[in-house]
């Protein structure tokens, strides 16, 4: 309960946020990208992070070169607003001139990315309990469904319908990590001399299946599989700003 | 003379005796050492380690005979004179026992060419090993071969130590049997690496057991024969004159075998592993990989190599990026390597491999080809480029979360399902109240059978007391019960014509009996009451009841 209050109150923040301070946005526009990421990143520690604040720090650090940390704001981004035009803009262009891969979304990611997946989840929810009620108010009052009834069953059941695929594109978006080191190589076998079949690069977007032994077995974008080592990719879900890798774990 | 023979017997005696006494070069020998001492001399202590051969001698020590409270003591040593003719002497050594020191004196063994003896027909230990400069680093295979004689095999070899000053010496095969071509025998192999400049003392020993079927000094079953080799090394860098800039460090005759790649086809940007093949004799582990640049066409990377020891093979192994599309060749891959017999230096290349890339350069230039007759702009680049950041932009009504979404909540799922669970029992229950208030049959027949049971129970203990009114009361508003649930009537007025509608097999004189018992006292004061001989028929006239209820 306590998650769904935050979540809650995440949304009344999102509708309230207040323009942004104007001195990262400056600093980006005159070309200090690190003090954007800097001050973008205050902000989202602060304030939490909305769609608009990780596309940006993604543009910043695309223009410090960390394919890898920029990826992962704008995929971020999108899973908090699926149509951000930032994010989608700079993983288009990521994708056109800077080297990196995406998987294709499947037929259902592309259902999914229509709304986001908290909707898709709350659309099911309510139409399941519409449905439910629908049957189970009549009985409990022991009269016949009027067709007022029998029409608000349908419609929530064609609503829980339609969710079911968002529902599954969602899942299978956040089934998804960014490769967030520069020589990463697909491994045969996930041990710490498996031997290196290809090379993904960083900010290359795969699909994760299992883990095993410290190692995530991983599609690429063109259907190669392979393990990678857990701390070399980073899930597509997780707090709003990227790990920091190089910072040292606590004793 | 007292005195003078005192100190006579206080003196050791020590002589020794080889056999034989004068030997032809390589032939084994017996010495025996016998000390006659004054006191009694004890266990003898470190006896090897004190005698020195002279150079050239194998020499050890092969059994000692000191007897418990003895003064005297018995030493035997196998060896195996030096190949040079001349006077070897063994220098004076100190023979260590329990209670006392004693001095041997200088052992001398004559070597002549003079003497009559044939090599073939005894055992023998030869140590093979190029006669030549070496060069550090080198790889320098060598055996020691233990052949057999004529009237002696070898069987067994043990004890190999090696002294090898500025050089590394591994061990690579023991006491393998030897090629058919050169007789009977057993032999090791060691690899050698020369590690610095200048003349170094190798020497290497070790004992073989020989077997003969004769017998004799020499010649008895499972010897033990010693062995002993020491050779100056002179070692040297290689040269720089002619050196070519690639040489890598290789010494050796080698062979570029080829080339591998993992895949023929690869795309553009997809990494493929090349295998450069080397093999021959030489220092195969200490070849640095020549190393390879990156150019337009190839980015070359850093890759783990593998080493076929048993194949006397060296993998070279790259990884190489393709940038270009197109039939590329792979980078050449050159070393060069001395030869130490000859002492020059040769040139290897493994040939370039063609392969084909498919794919697009990821930077690659668009080629414009134009054409007059073509509509303009009829295709349309894709925009692309890095929008404005919009940090304070508001995404809509509901926002997601990029941390898990609103299932991973905890107690999301859960209130879920209690809730539902719920609605369902209380769906349940109400369905099951609905369904008994359109059915009373289902209540009164319950109810029915709760009375009839509590009759039979009352109708039983009447029986024990002897009280046949109050047993035909408790049957009959049993009866009553069960026939009026059964026909939907009030039980009081159930009559006998109603017991038999529902047991139409019942006996109607009976039934008025037990009504009359029962309802009497209703209209006239009670007759006398005993005991009534029917009362099981009337008791299973209930028990029918209950059971068709």
């Amino acid at each position: 309960m306590r998650c769904f209050a935050l979540l809650c109150f995440g949304w009344l923040a999102a509708l309230g946020a207040a323009e942004a301070p104007a001195s990262a946005e400056t600093a980006y526009a005159r070309g200090d990208y690190a003090r954007a990421v800097e001050l973008w990143s205050e902000e989202i520690l602060a304030d939490g992070a909305t769609a608009g604040r990780l596309a940006a720090l993604g543009n910043a650090e695309w223009r410090l070169g960390r394919k890898g940390r920029a990826v992962l704001c704008w995929e971020r981004a999108l899973l908090i607003d699926p149509r951000d035009p930032v994010a989608l803009a700079g993983l288009r262009h990521g994708l056109d001139v800077g080297g990196v891969d995406r998987p294709k979304p499947t037929a259902a990611e592309e259902y999914a990315a229509f709304l986001t997946a908290d909707l898709w989840l709350l659309l099911a929810v309510g139409s399941f309990w519409t449905a439910v009620l629908c049957v189970a108010v009549p009985r409990l009052r022991g009269r016949a469904a009027g067709e007022v009834n029998q029409w608000t069953r349908v419609g929530a059941l064609t609503v829980l319908a339609l969710s079911v695929p968002g529902l599954w594109g969602g899942r299978s978006l956040d089934a998804r990590a960014v490769v967030r080191r520069p020589e990463t190589s697909l491994r045969l076998t996930p041990t710490r001399d498996g031997e290196p079949l290809r090379g993904v690069a960083e900010g290359d977007v795969v699909r994760t299946e299992r883990m095993l032994n410290g190692h995530v077995r991983v599609r690429t974008a063109d259907g190669k599989t392979g393990w990678v080592r857990a701390g070399e990719i980073e899930g597509v879900r997780g707090p709003g700003l990227p790990a920091d890798l190089d910072q040292k774990a606590a004793p | 003379m007292l005195c003078l023979g005192l100190l006579a017997r206080a003196e050791d005696r020590v002589s020794w005796e080889i056999t034989p006494r004068v030997t032809a070069p390589g032939q084994p020998f017996r010495l025996q050492i016998m000390v006659e001492s004054d006191v009694v001399l004890g266990g003898a202590q470190f006896i090897s380690r004190e005698i020195k051969p002279p150079r050239g001698m194998a020499l050890r020590l092969s059994g000692q005979l000191i007897r418990p409270g003895s003064n005297e003591a018995t030493f035997n040593f196998s060896g195996v004179a030096p190949e040079q003719n001349g006077e070897h002497v063994i220098p004076s050594f100190t023979l260590r026992f329990t209670r006392k020191a004693v001095v041997v004196p200088e052992i001398r063994l004559r070597v002549s060419d003079q003497v009559a003896y044939r090599r073939e027909t005894q055992a023998r230990a030869e140590l093979v090993l190029p006669d030549r400069v070496f060069y550090v680093g080198e790889l320098i295979r060598g055996a020691i071969r233990m052949r057999g004689g004529e009237d002696e095999a070898v069987v067994a070899s043990y004890g190999l130590e090696s002294l090898a000053e500025g050089f590394s010496m591994t061990v690579t095969a023991e006491r393998q049997a030897m090629p058919d071509a050169l007789g009977q025998g057993l032999q090791t192999t060691f690899d050698l690496t020369p590690l610095r400049e200048g003349e170094g003392e190798f020497s290497l020993n070790g004992i073989m057991l020989v077997q003969s079927g004769e017998s004799g000094v020499f010649s008895q079953n499972g010897r033990d024969r010693p062995f002993a080799f020491r050779r100056r090394l002179t070692v040297a860098h290689v040269p720089e004159r002619g050196r070519p800039p690639e040489w890598n460090g290789a010494i050796g005759r080698f062979v570029a075998e080829g080339l591998q790649v993992s895949k023929d086809n690869p795309e553009v940007g997809e990494p493929i592993r090349l295998r450069a093949i080397l093999t021959g004799e030489g220092n195969l582990d200490r070849i640095l990989p020549p190393e390879l640049r990156g150019d337009e066409t190839w980015d070359v990377l850093p890759a783990n190599e593998r080493r076929r020891r048993a194949e006397d093979q060296r993998m070279f192994v790259y990884t190489l990026v393709p940038r270009l599309p197109g039939r590329l060749r792979t980078p050449a891959v050159r070393l060069a390597a001395f030869d130490p017999a000859t002492k020059t230096f040769s040139k290897l290349e493994f040939a370039p491999l063609e392969i084909t890339v498919t794919g697009n350069a990821p930077a690659q230039v668009d080629l414009v080809t134009a054409d007059p007759a073509a509509p303009a702009a009829t295709t349309l680049k894709p925009v692309t480029g890095l929008a404005a950041p919009q940090p304070g932009r508001s995404p809509g009504l509901f926002a997601g979360s990029p941390q898990g979404t609103l299932g991973d909540a905890a107690g999301f799922w859960s209130a879920n399902a209690v809730a539902l669970g719920l609605v369902v029992v209380a769906t349940a229950v109400t369905g099951v109240l609905g369904y008994l208030a359109a059915h009373p049959e289902i209540r009164r027949r319950r109810r029915a059978r709760a009375v009839m049971r509590a009759a039979l129970a009352e109708a039983a203990a009447c029986q024990d007391r002897r009280d046949a009114h109050g047993f035909a009361v408790a049957v009959v508003r049993g009866l009553q019960a069960g026939v009026a649930a059964r026909l939907a009537a009030e039980e009081q007025a159930m009559t006998q014509s109603d017991v038999e509608r529902v047991l139409p097999g019942a006996d109607r004189a009976r039934l008025d009996r037990l009504f009359l018992r029962a309802h009497a006292d209703r209209f006239a004061p009670a007759g006398p009451r005993g005991a009534d001989d029917g009362a099981a028929e009337d008791l299973a006239l209930l028990r029918q009841l209950l059971s068709l209820s």
